[in-house]
């Protein structure tokens, strides 16, 4: 396995090499998604299966969406300069300075390295397995983000919330893409495959209590099914009491969280301090709000803008990006 | 069992490192996009593996979503960004 590692490692500072340097955007972008893939590998041979789970659905699925999305808004002579000028990064002052921070950077990591062989596997992990009954989750790191650490979870979400104001202040946006290139095969792709991504973030939420899963990559599944629906060419006609849905869905994870909180704290246990007997549910409340929240602003975020209303009909069928 | 495993992983990083060949080189985005698609089989293909080999069947679930999330770059590139006139035309329309 050691040699694996090698060639993992070697093929990962390869691509994030090619990824900075490489001329075309459309190069760089697809070096990242390699990247992304890779490096999901790696997290596995960490054995990190959380972040692995995270990576492989917001690393390379959205994010690689994202970017060719953009690549494709962007006008053509745009995608094809080179993002740094030719000739620049070649000469011995930039290797000089380069080989600098990159030596700078290995005895860092030797350093790193070396001292965290005289610390005691598996750090924090001992205490959290000590505790991990009262948390009411039998997964270790759930229990760490939605109790023990539940206050910087909070926060993560309402960053994401801050994140989808912030997209939506920039001004309305054509949600309902036309398709480029009509494609008999992508809509039968698509309906075959929807209720499987359905299927596998709910599993992924509702398995986070006992094992790697969750909110996150719960809802970035979930919302790589909406972006995925987008891309197939589903039109999405918003009514003005669909916004208000929208609106109520995007902040539903915040506000059930906060909700948690206060009234835990009205009944004087302290803010997000679950007693331990509704721990479970709680948790479970909690993460299944915030996963549906998390697919809906991720979603918003893809689409980069607040959608425009269609104008007021009563049948309007759809109201939800889902 | 187990060294067969190995010797599998071996042969689908060498994939991974002729396809990179594909990546860095193009010549056409198509070659690329190909060539990611087929490091998002190989990685899967590995998961699998891995989990065999490693005795942790949670990594069955991490290559389900990287089967999954596939799906989505390349329908991304073929709707969004296909080097294609027409669909430029649209686009610049359309902003």
């Amino acid at each position: 396995m050691a040699v694996f590692d090698l060639i993992l490692g070697l093929l990962l500072v390869i691509l994030v090499r090619k990824c900075l340097s490489i001329t075309d955007m459309f190069g760089a972008v697809i070096s990242f998604m390699a990247f992304g893939l890779l490096m999901a590998v790696a997290w596995v041979r960490l054995e990190a299966p959380d972040i692995a789970l995270a990576e492989a659905a917001i690393g390379s699925g959205l994010t690689g969406a994202l970017l060719f999305s953009t690549l494709g808004r962007l006008p053509h002579s745009e995608t094809r300069q080179p993002l740094v000028p030719r000739g620049s990064g070649s000469g011995p002052g930039y290797w000089l300075v380069t080989g600098f921070w990159w030596a700078a950077a290995m005895v860092l990591i030797a350093t790193f390295v070396f001292s965290f062989q005289e610390l005691q596997t598996p750090g924090l992990g001992g205490p959290l397995q000590e505790r991990l009954a009262e948390s009411g989750v039998l997964n270790p790191v759930t229990a760490v983000l939605l109790n023990f650490r539940s206050l910087d979870t909070l926060m993560e979400i309402a960053v994401l919330l801050a994140a989808v104001v912030v997209a939506w202040s920039m001004g309305y946006v054509d949600w309902p893409a036309r398709q480029t290139i009509p494609s008999p095969l992508l809509p039968g792709v698509v309906r075959l495959l929807t209720p499987v991504f359905l299927l596998v973030a709910f599993s992924l939420l509702w398995r986070g209590s006992h094992a790697p899963g969750g909110a996150f990559p719960g809802g970035a599944v979930l919302a790589a099914s909406g972006i995925l629906l987008l891309l197939s060419g589903m039109t999405v006609q918003i009514s003005p009491r669909g916004m208000s849905w929208l609106r109520w869905v995007l902040s539903a994870g915040l506000l059930v969280f906060v909700l948690a909180g206060v009234s835990l704290m009205a009944a004087g246990f302290g803010f997000l301090v679950y007693p331990e007997q509704w721990a479970g549910n709680l948790i479970l409340l909690i993460e299944a709000s915030a996963g549906v929240s998390i697919g809906a602003m991720l979603l918003a975020l893809y689409v980069g803008g607040e959608p425009d209303m269609a104008p007021s009909q009563p049948n309007n069928p759809v109201s939800r990006p889902q | 069992m187990t060294t067969l495993y190995l010797v599998l992983v071996g042969v689908l990083m060498g994939n991974i490192a002729v396809g990179l060949l594909r990546i860095l080189r193009g010549p056409t985005a198509a070659d690329r996009i190909q060539a990611g698609q087929l490091f998002g089989t190989v990685t899967v293909a590995i998961l699998l593996l891995l989990a065999i080999i490693l005795e942790k069947p949670i990594y069955f679930d991490v290559a389900l979503v990287f089967a999954l999330l596939s799906v989505l770059a390349v329908v991304a590139f073929v709707t969004r960004s296909w080097p294609h006139p027409d669909a430029k035309d649209q686009d610049e329309q359309r902003d």
